[in-house]
């Protein structure tokens, strides 16, 4: 075992872009290579569309932010959203004409690799495979260099008791996925992006069991208090969290202002969800959040 | 032959050779039942041969008791302890809780989920050279969880490298001569960097540093991020896990004590389940609880961190606030300070 010196390593670990120079910002540059980043919020925020915008953004090459690599994309939430996938590729396309003019041929979608995963067993079973897979994806022209796994709370929400039992056979499945993850990360450096629901959180304040876990104290989204799910040992297998909140924001008309109706409602002229995206722990980031939106070519940073 | 410098009677010299003791280090381990059993003497003779054969067969046996040869007296440990150096945290505060910093020749656990800027703020503190009070050391880094940051550790290296300067200026009314500045280049040099990807790889490494160290003499701080996370993986057998992690912890101990240097450990926040409820705890059971020398629990308060020290043989058990900035750790500017100083401005 030889040690490695920090100076013959890159300075910067390469980085993934996030496609908009704002959340780049906030994010020093982008998903880092090597490690485990989770993106969690509620469903409906944007996650699966964050991560479909990252499996076409990694086909970039490096002078761009990309990684001139393919991604695999395990799912297990069903169905799988091509169509959207689509519709962002073709904007992606269109964006990038130039990158890919001397491959005429060239389909963004040939290069995103889509597997199901059932259950938290069928992922252990397919380890050996996907890593074969990996491997023998190096001799190609865009070897694979992103992992995406929407959801892992998926995988696990729904099998396991509130038991002891249950629950530490749970976790130590958890640090088996995620050591695992973070052995191909270093073997064939790749950078990995796991998205993960919410549970509420009912109680006293204070995070889950009373422990605060990053940087903010507590986690609001669509006006009730939520914490990343699966637990306290899950949040030790990830490297960087990032979260995504939405908030509704009732549209006022601004020309007349609030009108008071005679039954004393307010009249509004529909609602806005205005999402934000929060840094809640990174071992290189301080906290930041910054608010983005979803258009029709993926997810945008607002600069404010 | 060796015993033959011993101050005793020809008669029991004689006993000795005959016996098959020519050694002072064969004669030193043995209890005195045994040494009399075997020469045939009483057991006050034999006592009285291990005492002059463990002081080495010098005539010199006045005042020192010592029956073993290694052992030290109370007051010659004070002694060490009080000049044993210690690492500083770059926070005041905490290296006020701390006595003074992490403390050389000990193991110190940290509980965190994530605390890679106060690691690395050791690594870049052991390196602050001898005529700036620090140790001039080097840093091993064992990664077991791939959250180590490069970009990061030239930032606090950057920070560290400008006090060091500015501190130079000020206490010598100049500026520091270039070859003892210490660039962020050179402190990044000195972290020796590990990455463990398995645990058979973690207990291979931690035998190993033994040799890698007495190759390395400068190494003056051993860091494990984390110890726990490959020990948390699929380990049916616990019996063996606890075995495991015993042996790595002696080892650590050891290696503590020989080289002068401090081992710090980063252990993950769990919850244990007694009597029907779910407790906050650190991980790897109750065993391993007595592994390390300190333990020290990092946590939220508000919206200020805290350092607490759990466990130690000769802190008290408080706790004290800190900052993560982006030079490193920092003194906490508490919520009222802040305001007494955009006031003042």
């Amino acid at each position: 075992m030889r040690p490695a010196t920090l100076q013959v390593r890159p300075r910067l670990v390469t980085k993934l872009t996030s496609g908009c120079p704002t959340l780049d910002r906030h994010l020093a540059g982008g998903f880092p290579f090597g490690s485990i980043t989770e993106i969690s919020g509620e469903s409906g925020v944007g996650k699966t569309q964050f991560c479909l915008q990252l499996a076409l953004l990694t086909q970039l090459p490096p002078s761009l932010g990309g990684l001139s690599s393919s991604s695999l994309f395990l799912h297990s939430e069903f169905p799988f959203p091509s169509r959207r996938l689509h519709q962002i590729a073709q904007s992606f396309l269109a964006v990038h004409r130039d990158v890919f003019s001397s491959h005429p041929s060239y389909n963004p979608l040939d290069c995103v690799f889509v597997h199901p995963l059932h259950t938290a067993d069928h992922l252990l079973d397919e380890m050996p495979r996907i890593e074969s897979f990996i491997e023998s994806s190096r001799a190609s022209r865009l070897p694979v260099r992103l992992i995406v796994i929407d959801s892992i709370a998926a995988l696990f929400r729904s099998e396991f008791d509130n038991t002891p039992f249950d629950l530490k056979r749970r976790s130590s499945i958890f640090f088996k996925i995620s050591g695992w993850l973070k052995s191909l990360a270093v073997k064939f450096d790749l950078a990995v992006i796991v998205t993960n629901q919410v549970v509420d959180l009912v109680g006293p304040s204070g995070g889950a069991n009373g422990l605060r876990i990053g940087n903010l104290g507590c986690l609001n989204s669509s006006g009730r208090r939520v914490s990343p799910a699966l637990g306290l040992s899950w949040a030790n297998c990830v490297n960087s969290r990032i979260f995504l909140s939405r908030e509704e924001e009732l549209l006022v008309d601004q020309a007349t202002g609030p009108v008071h109706r005679s039954n004393g409602e307010t009249s509004v002229h529909g609602a806005r969800a205005i999402r934000r995206l929060h840094v809640i722990f990174s071992p290189h980031l301080p906290y930041s959040s910054c608010e983005f939106m979803i258009a029709r070519e993926g997810i945008r940073g607002i600069e404010r | 032959m060796e015993v033959g410098r011993l101050p005793i009677s020809a008669a029991q010299k004689g006993k000795l050779i005959s016996a098959g003791y020519t050694t002072l280090s064969s004669i030193s381990s043995l209890s005195p039942t045994l040494l009399s059993r075997d020469l045939n003497i009483s057991e006050t003779d034999a006592l009285e041969i291990i005492k002059h054969a463990s002081l080495g067969g010098t005539m010199d046996d006045c005042s020192s008791s010592r029956a073993i040869i290694g052992a030290q007296t109370a007051w010659d440990v004070l002694h060490e302890e009080e000049s044993a150096t210690r690492i500083t945290t770059s926070s005041v505060d905490l290296d006020h809780i701390l006595g003074g910093g992490i403390s050389c020749c000990e193991v110190t656990e940290i509980g965190k989920i994530t605390a890679l800027t106060s690691l690395i703020q050791l690594a870049v503190n052991v390196q602050i050279p001898v005529h700036c009070g620090g140790l001039g050391g080097k840093a091993i880094y064992i990664d077991t969880e791939g959250s180590f940051m490069v970009e990061r550790v030239l930032q606090i290296a950057q920070a560290c490298a400008v006090e060091m300067s500015t501190s130079y200026a000020s206490s010598h009314n100049s500026l520091p001569p270039s070859h003892i500045l210490m660039q962020p280049e050179d402190i990044l040099e000195n972290i020796i960097y590990f990455r463990v990807c398995s645990y058979t790889e973690q207990i291979a490494l931690v035998n190993y540093l033994d040799k890698f160290i007495s190759e390395h003499r400068e190494v003056k701080l051993v860091i494990i991020d984390s110890i726990t996370f490959h020990f948390r993986q699929d380990f049916d057998d616990l019996a063996l896990r606890t075995r495991l992690l015993g042996g790595m912890a002696l080892k650590l101990m050891k290696l503590a004590k020989k080289f002068v240097l401090a081992v710090v450990l980063l252990n993950q926040v769990t919850t244990k389940y007694t009597e029907g409820s779910f407790q906050l705890s650190l991980a790897l059971g109750d065993s391993w609880s007595h592994a390390c020398t300190n333990r020290i629990i990092l946590y939220w308060n508000c919206d200020e961190r805290y350092a607490y020290i759990d466990k130690s043989p000769s802190l008290r058990s408080t706790s004290a606030p800190y900052a993560v900035t982006s030079s490193g750790i920092r003194n906490s500017v508490s919520k009222c300070q802040q305001i007494l100083r955009t006031q003042a401005t």
